[in-house]
């Protein structure tokens, strides 16, 4: 079947792009999480 | 009725400012002229061609000419804090919002019949035969450019950056206004000119949506 | 933890056998071959866009009537998730056009208007980004959400009509036109899939503004301890 790797290509780039965008939030996530461990245990001790 | 009266009073301030000067009023006319000039260094286009790109040319400069003679809109009402003013001197916020848009559609349409006679000579283009259609489109569409352009002025006023993003929001959010002005235009600069009545009834439409949607909203605008 | 790896491996697994039924179930379309298939990411992910944006939609009414914080944390969630499905849209339109037609892009109805939203839509982020104080910078994206969204059809139209009287290369046809059962099936079963991948990006960009917020208020605790 030609065009078939247009095909695969338009697929690969589809999940490429959401794939790159659930890193960035992933990205996100974990230092988020990382900032409100450091201000829990900061202000644990601080109590 | 109270909406109609208070903004009749707001309409002959905004009037009056704005002729005391006339600063807007100048420097979006010499604004449109340069863009309609330098379009034609471009383009150097033959008589066909300038009825074919005429149009869209046309409004693409009173498009960018009406984003950035909306920028004072709300923005010279931060001086002084005369928004407050305004605020409170009218019971329904609407009114401020239909003074203003009226002022600005008013500018506009004034600058653009302003620019047709230079725009006909220049492009060698005969309007005096379709005139009253002209005005009836330039008047739908302006008003278009208006409403969407009043509102949005107010969010671009207390933000930074304004100057460019009042024409960031504006130019996407009135592709509708543009893309149909320029096809009845078009219509009616052709060698045989018509009127594209369902254009007509689409800029309408679109004045009325928006129109009804500042006036729903209008009032979350000017929040504190 | 588990909950959300469950829900990643249903997500892959429905978009694996979407793109398999894509591939080799749906049968081969007779005028376009092959090419065609592309038509099976690239209309569903216009159909979950405009999804996310009609959630950000809902959501900045929401915002603009209740004023509580987590509207705005959904609306800006389904904007940022709506246009990475839209830039996928812009994508796969030229990887199909260009084996077909030879040309990377046609100013095609749906095309272009497709354009114009993704630039409503990024204008709607760049706003949020030039407003600083959240309670302002909230409102008035919701406001500008709003106007947005009603502006979507008056695009869609606007271009649709511009395009008749100009006519040029249309990209694939119309999306169900002349469409064969099994061809629809696929269709739809991509759109589940998309729907399902839409859902899962939502909550996890959700949550880091739900953490944003948790930490904001932890700061304040800090400052005043």
């Amino acid at each position: 079947m030609k065009n078939l790797d247009s095909v695969f290509a338009a697929y690969l780039i589809a999940w490429g792009v959401f794939f790159a965008y659930y890193l960035t939030v992933a990205r996100r996530t974990s230092s988020l999480r990382e900032d409100i461990e450091r201000l829990r245990n900061l202000l644990n001790r601080s109590k | 009725m109270a909406l109609l009266s208070n903004t009749a009073v707001l309409l002959g301030k905004e009037l009056r400012t704005e002729f005391r000067s006339r600063e807007l009023l100048t420097t979006t006319v010499v604004f449109i002229l340069m863009v309609v000039v330098l379009f034609s260094f471009t383009f150097d286009p033959s008589s066909t061609e300038s009825r074919r790109f005429g149009p869209g040319l046309l409004w693409l400069a009173f498009l960018f000419a009406a984003s950035l003679m909306l920028q004072p809109c709300f923005l010279r009402e931060q001086t002084n804090d005369t928004l407050s003013a305004l605020r409170l001197s009218v019971n329904d916020p609407f009114a401020i919002f239909l003074a203003k848009l009226a002022a600005n559609t008013l500018f506009l349409l004034l600058t653009e019949l302003l620019m047709l006679p230079v725009f006909s000579i220049l492009y060698n283009v005969p309007v005096l035969p379709v005139l009253h259609w002209l005005v009836l489109t330039f008047f739908l569409g302006s008003l278009g450019v208006s409403i969407a352009g009043t509102a949005l002025s107010a969010i671009s006023a207390q933000a930074r950056m304004r100057e460019l993003l009042l024409p960031l929001l504006l130019l996407p959010l009135l592709t509708p206004v543009l893309v149909v002005s320029t096809q009845v235009t078009a219509g009616l600069l052709d060698r045989a000119p018509f009127v594209e009545w369902k254009g007509i009834g689409f800029l309408a439409v679109f004045d009325l949506v928006f129109l009804t949607a500042l006036w729903l909203f209008g009032e979350y605008l000017l929040e504190e | 933890m588990k909950k959300h790896a469950l829900a990643s491996a249903v997500v892959l697994l429905l978009l694996g056998a979407a793109a398999y039924g894509a591939l080799y179930v749906a049968p081969t379309e007779r005028t376009m071959g092959t090419i065609q298939r592309i038509f099976y990411i690239h209309v569903p992910s216009a159909w979950t866009g405009l999804t996310a944006f009609f959630i950000c939609f809902v959501a900045n009414l929401f915002y603009v009537f209740r004023r509580q914080p987590y509207w705005d944390w959904l609306a800006v969630s389904a904007a940022e998730v709506g246009l990475a499905f839209t830039t996928v849209v812009l994508i796969t339109g030229p990887v199909w056009a260009h084996p077909v037609w030879g040309i990377w892009w046609t100013w095609d109805a749906r095309l272009t208007s497709t354009f114009v939203l993704w630039l409503l839509y990024v204008s709607y982020l760049l706003l949020r980004t030039l407003v600083e104080e959240p309670d302002r910078r909230a409102l008035f994206s919701a406001l500008f959400g709003i106007f947005a969204f009603i502006d979507v059809p008056l695009v869609f139209g606007s271009i649709r009509w511009w395009r008749t009287q100009h006519p040029q290369p249309v990209i694939m046809g119309g999306a169900g036109s002349g469409l064969e059962p099994t061809m629809r099936w696929v269709l739809l079963f991509s759109w589940l899939a998309m729907l399902s991948l839409m859902a899962l990006l939502l909550r996890a960009r959700y949550d880091v503004e739900a953490m944003r917020g948790e930490l904001d208020s932890l700061q304040r605790d800090a400052e005043a301890a």
